[in-house]
């Protein structure tokens, strides 16, 4: 009961101390608000840029290897003169896998380019095509909407069927099912079977929503896809309980006989796994994190001084109150818990303002940058704790002062 | 300043300040991405750590016992927790250990009351 009451005159101490000293209040609480916000906003766009990154890498699949010519990390001084040598990953070479790799659960060939798709007098140029092989649906994550996938005659035998995006269906077929309607893909017919669900942009680029799915065996015959800039990759997923590692390891052996290596010469392929991505943006995002984090720390840092100085200011105001209160049988603890309260409340309000202004921003952003911003419960508790432990810490000295102050001289002083 | 005025001795007012400036620094630590990773109330229980050993330097300061209550209380709470996420570190624990020690020397010469 007593905290109780202690909280509420404390809390009115503050809002009377907020109402009467307009001006210095404010000055006091921007440097808690510019603080908290500073460090909430660059914790929240960093956090939904990571959240959507790792979106983007798991539908790539988190447990695939994709054998390749280039590496998609390389070091400081990468012998790329070497890598330019090396040939390109062969369809001949999918059958090889698919026999030999025990820790294979399913693999494809695949390649893209850029193409133009017409329907009547729609026309799209630019289009990406992914062409690949039939277990494609097995080592790549995606959802149909409408439609089905490829049977297995239509691609071994390299029939003119097409899956494709949500965007470029609608643009394509604005008022009618695009199912069973006949497509021009660099002027030849292919055949609609089905419309991948809409995934929205990907931060890491090449979206399904844009994108026309051929069999790998039909775009022999509108490509060239042994052409060098097509980079044309084997995907390997790995079964369930096999590790990318033992994968890799597995995968590297076969390679090696396959392109006849020998044991000492160095190889001439690349093993690519999505954690290359990942690890490569998670240093990127802790620099980010740690910079926001600098700059915020040095606005609370400066908001702390501020607190400290309101609460000093506070305590020689009221001095003769407290002389009173202590002469009326007002304990230490209580003068000091007093002034803590109200140091806290007055950080805690710079804070939530700081926050206020991060999630009013979060939801002016809303999907304008091409990924959504949100405030995440965890950076709310962050705020909220960064500006209660500097009210507590700033406010606890002069917070002790007032309670260590001798009556009868406090009563006296003006 | 009410109640007993004890003098500070000099190993007190170097652990003292020792203690305000390791606090300082380490208290921004506190809100770091990596923390942040652990859980999403780390952040505010080793916040509520770091300010409480803030506290206990300040009553070390004016040599006062509590001070150095809190400060032992804290240091067990802390090393529970850091064990807990595996982030010991023993050249912290020997500091601590020490400043401890020096404090209990003292502690008969310090202010029982708030």
């Amino acid at each position: 009961m007593i905290f109780l009451g202690l909280f509420r005159e404390s809390i009115l101490f503050a809002l009377h101390a907020l109402v009467v000293n307009k001006l210095r209040t404010f000055l006091s609480l921007l440097g808690i608000t510019i603080g908290i916000f500073a460090i909430i906003m660059v914790f929240t766009v960093v956090d939904s840029l990571e959240q959507n990154l790792r979106k983007s890498v798991q539908s790539l699949g988190d447990d695939v290897v994709f054998i390749e010519k280039w590496p998609w990390t390389f070091g400081p001084d990468y012998p790329w003169w070497k890598y330019m040598n090396r040939p390109l990953a062969d369809y001949t070479e999918l059958d090889e896998v698919l026999k030999k790799c025990n820790g294979a659960q399913s693999a494809a060939f695949v390649t893209s380019a850029r193409i133009t798709v017409k329907y009547r007098s729609s026309s799209i140029e630019n289009v990406t095509i992914i062409m690949a092989s039939h277990q494609y649906d097995k080592v790549k994550n995606f959802e149909i909407a409408e439609g089905r996938y490829f049977a297995e005659i239509e691609s071994s035998a390299g029939r003119p069927v097409a899956i494709i995006g949500d965007v470029l269906a609608k643009v394509l077929f604005p008022n009618q099912n695009g199912l069973g309607q006949t497509i021009k893909v660099n002027g030849a017919k292919v055949t609609v079977i089905g419309i991948f669900k809409k995934e929205g942009e990907s931060i890491l680029g090449g979206s399904p929503d844009t994108q026309v799915l051929v069999p790998v065996n039909y775009a022999r015959s509108l490509i060239d896809i042994r052409d060098e800039s097509l980079e044309p990759q084997i995907m390997v997923r790995a079964k369930p309980g096999i590790s990318n590692d033992d994968l890799i390891s597995e995968l590297t052996g076969l390679m090696r006989s396959l392109r006849k290596i020998k044991p000492l010469q160095e190889e001439n392929f690349a093993l690519n796994q999505t954690s290359l991505i990942s690890n490569q943006f998670d240093s990127l995002f802790d620099i980010v994190g740690i910079a926001g984090w600098i700059i915020g720390g040095f606005s609370i840092l400066v908001g702390g001084f501020g607190i400290a100085n309101i609460m000093f200011v506070s305590v020689k105001e009221r001095t003769n109150i407290i002389g009173i209160q202590k002469s009326l049988g007002a304990k230490n603890y209580f003068i000091l818990l007093q002034f803590m309260f109200e140091s806290v409340f007055l950080s805690f309000i710079g804070g939530l303002i700081g926050l206020l202004i991060v999630f009013v921003i979060t939801l002016l952003a809303g999907d304008s940058f091409g990924m959504e911003i949100v405030l995440s419960k965890s950076n709310v508790i962050l705020g909220f704790t960064i500006s209660i432990l500097i009210g507590v810490v700033s406010g606890f000295v002069p917070a002790y002062t007032a309670s260590q102050l001798d009556p009868v001289e406090a009563i006296r002083s003006n | 300043m009410q109640g007993a005025i004890v003098k500070r001795p000099r190993l007190i007012t170097i652990i003292s300040i020792i203690g305000f400036c390791w606090v300082i620094i380490s208290l921004p630590g506190v809100f770091a991405p990596s923390v942040k990773k652990i859980n999403d109330w780390m952040p505010a229980l080793l916040g509520a750590i770091r300010a409480s050993m803030f506290i206990a330097f300040i009553g070390i300061w004016y040599m006062k016992q509590w001070g150095v209550r809190l400060f032992i209380s804290i240091f067990f709470i802390k090393e529970i927790v850091f064990l807990l996420i595996d982030d010991s570190n023993f050249l912290s624990v020997i500091l601590s250990v020490f400043f401890i020690v020096c404090m209990l020397v003292y502690y008969k010469r310090m202010d029982p009351n708030l």
